[in-house]
């Protein structure tokens, strides 16, 4: 209750500032796109922070923190996808102008935290099939909360474990993040070219790469941590076996030992969306 | 870094279509745009102009049936690597187009012929 009315009082402010007016007519076009994007990707963070904190405290086995970072990054993506939509209206004067240019998503994507990110998601993928596949019911007759093993003269369990009980409601959130950030990226290149008053287009390059940095962080954010976190319960899972094979042993310290290269990829994520942006220097015109 | 640009005037009696053709032809007669050169994606250059998707779609079409530009599935919209040669005076028929098109405008601002006259010196680069 007291969670819900935080998001409340959170919300309804943020909401305010992000709906607010359009900027001065005088304003660079840049400064308005950069001021309104921020607007909208702090909003969505602010209120990823408050929904990721009330559920957090949701489930005490453990699925609420687990959930908690895929909900903070969509919010996020989402409070992207809006400011893109929001920042240069579709042409409607008699005299409109285009670049002769193509504009693709690989020209604004930060390539190496790009591929970092790709190889985290695909990384979360294999490890969560596979520990679905491996996930037993727990003492409590809960699906995919245990991981079983049978050493002959005595069986045993140990959880949690990273099983359906906590992969069937991540892996849609994981799916609905890519989504919303295929989106988000859509939205970024797809969008008009500013103009400045006097009627010559903007380059608005910084901006856009920006925002993809932004949504790269995102989806970092909401990889990275369910991945952390799923690496270090199932290391601990098949470690804790007596009888493990040898395979099970190296494959739980690889988990371990990827575990800094994910931390490094959660840092540099959160410094991504939460960087305020690109520094207000004067654009340049596109020339014609 | 010089970006080649298309203008579309709504009220212009010419359709969009036709000047969009227009100045891509321009451009690639004069060499602005060279074999190989990929064209923006329709979806792109329609959302950019405020245009249908079906208007861009038209442009390319003519294009490609004068065989000045090919479209690959996947691949994009590109000028062709041998575009037929414009005619001999192409170059001053499409300054000539685009000095009826301003004079049109000139007028319709009101402006005498001294005015409009000294509105082209003055846009005119003093280096050029």
């Amino acid at each position: 209750m007291v969670g819900a009315w935080i998001v409340g009082l959170l919300l309804v402010p943020l909401l305010g500032v992000a709906l607010a007016g359009p900027s001065a007519a005088d304003e660079p076009a840049t400064e308005h796109i950069r001021r309104t994007t921020r607007r909208w990707r702090w909003a969505g963070l602010a209120v990823g922070a408050a929904v990721a904190a009330v559920t957090a405290g949701y489930d005490p086995l453990g699925r609420g923190v687990l959930l908690a970072a895929p909900l903070f990054g969509l919010c996020v993506l989402a409070g992207v996808v809006a400011g893109e939509s929001r920042v240069v209206a579709r042409p409607a004067c008699s005299t409109r102008q285009a670049a002769l240019e193509t504009r693709q998503v690989r020209h604004y994507l930060p390539r190496r935290p790009f591929r970092a990110v790709a190889a985290a998601g695909t990384a979360l993928a294999v490890l969560l099939a596979a520990t679905t596949a491996a996930g037993s019911p727990d003492g409590l007759g809960r699906a995919g909360r245990a991981l079983a093993y049978d050493c002959g003269d005595f069986i045993g369990t140990h959880g949690p474990w990273a099983g359906s009980f906590y992969s069937l409601p991540l892996a849609p959130l994981v799916g609905l993040g890519v989504l919303i950030a295929a989106l988000a990226m859509h939205r970024l290149v797809g969008r008009p070219r500013p103009q400045a008053p006097a009627g010559d287009m903007v380059r608005d390059d910084a901006e856009r790469r920006h925002s993809a940095t932004a949504v790269t962080g995102a989806c970092g954010v909401l990889v990275t941590i369910p991945l952390i976190g799923i690496s270090l319960f199932t290391a601990a899972g098949l470690l804790s076996s007596p009888c493990r094979p040898l395979w099970w042993t190296a494959a739980a310290w690889g988990l371990f030992l990827l575990v800094p290269a994910w931390i490094v990829l959660l840092a540099w994520s959160s410094v991504a969306v939460l960087s305020p942006g690109p520094r207000a220097d004067r654009p340049a015109p596109v020339s014609a | 870094m010089s970006t080649p640009t298309l203008r579309v005037d709504t009220q212009d009696p010419t359709p969009p279509y036709e000047q969009l053709r227009r100045q891509l032809s321009d451009l690639m007669h004069t060499g602005a745009l060279k074999p190989g050169d990929r064209l923006p994606p329709l979806r792109q250059l329609a959302g950019d102009l405020g245009l249908a998707v079906g208007t861009v779609a038209r442009t390319y079409r003519e294009l490609e049936a004068a065989g000045l530009v090919r479209s690959r599935r996947g691949g994009g919209t590109r000028v062709a690597d041998q575009a037929p040669a414009p005619p001999a005076d192409g170059h001053r028929q499409a300054l000539d187009r685009h000095a009826a098109a301003y004079l049109r405008q000139a007028q319709l601002l009101g402006a005498d012929r001294e005015t409009a006259l000294d509105a082209v010196r003055r846009a005119w680069p003093a280096d050029a």
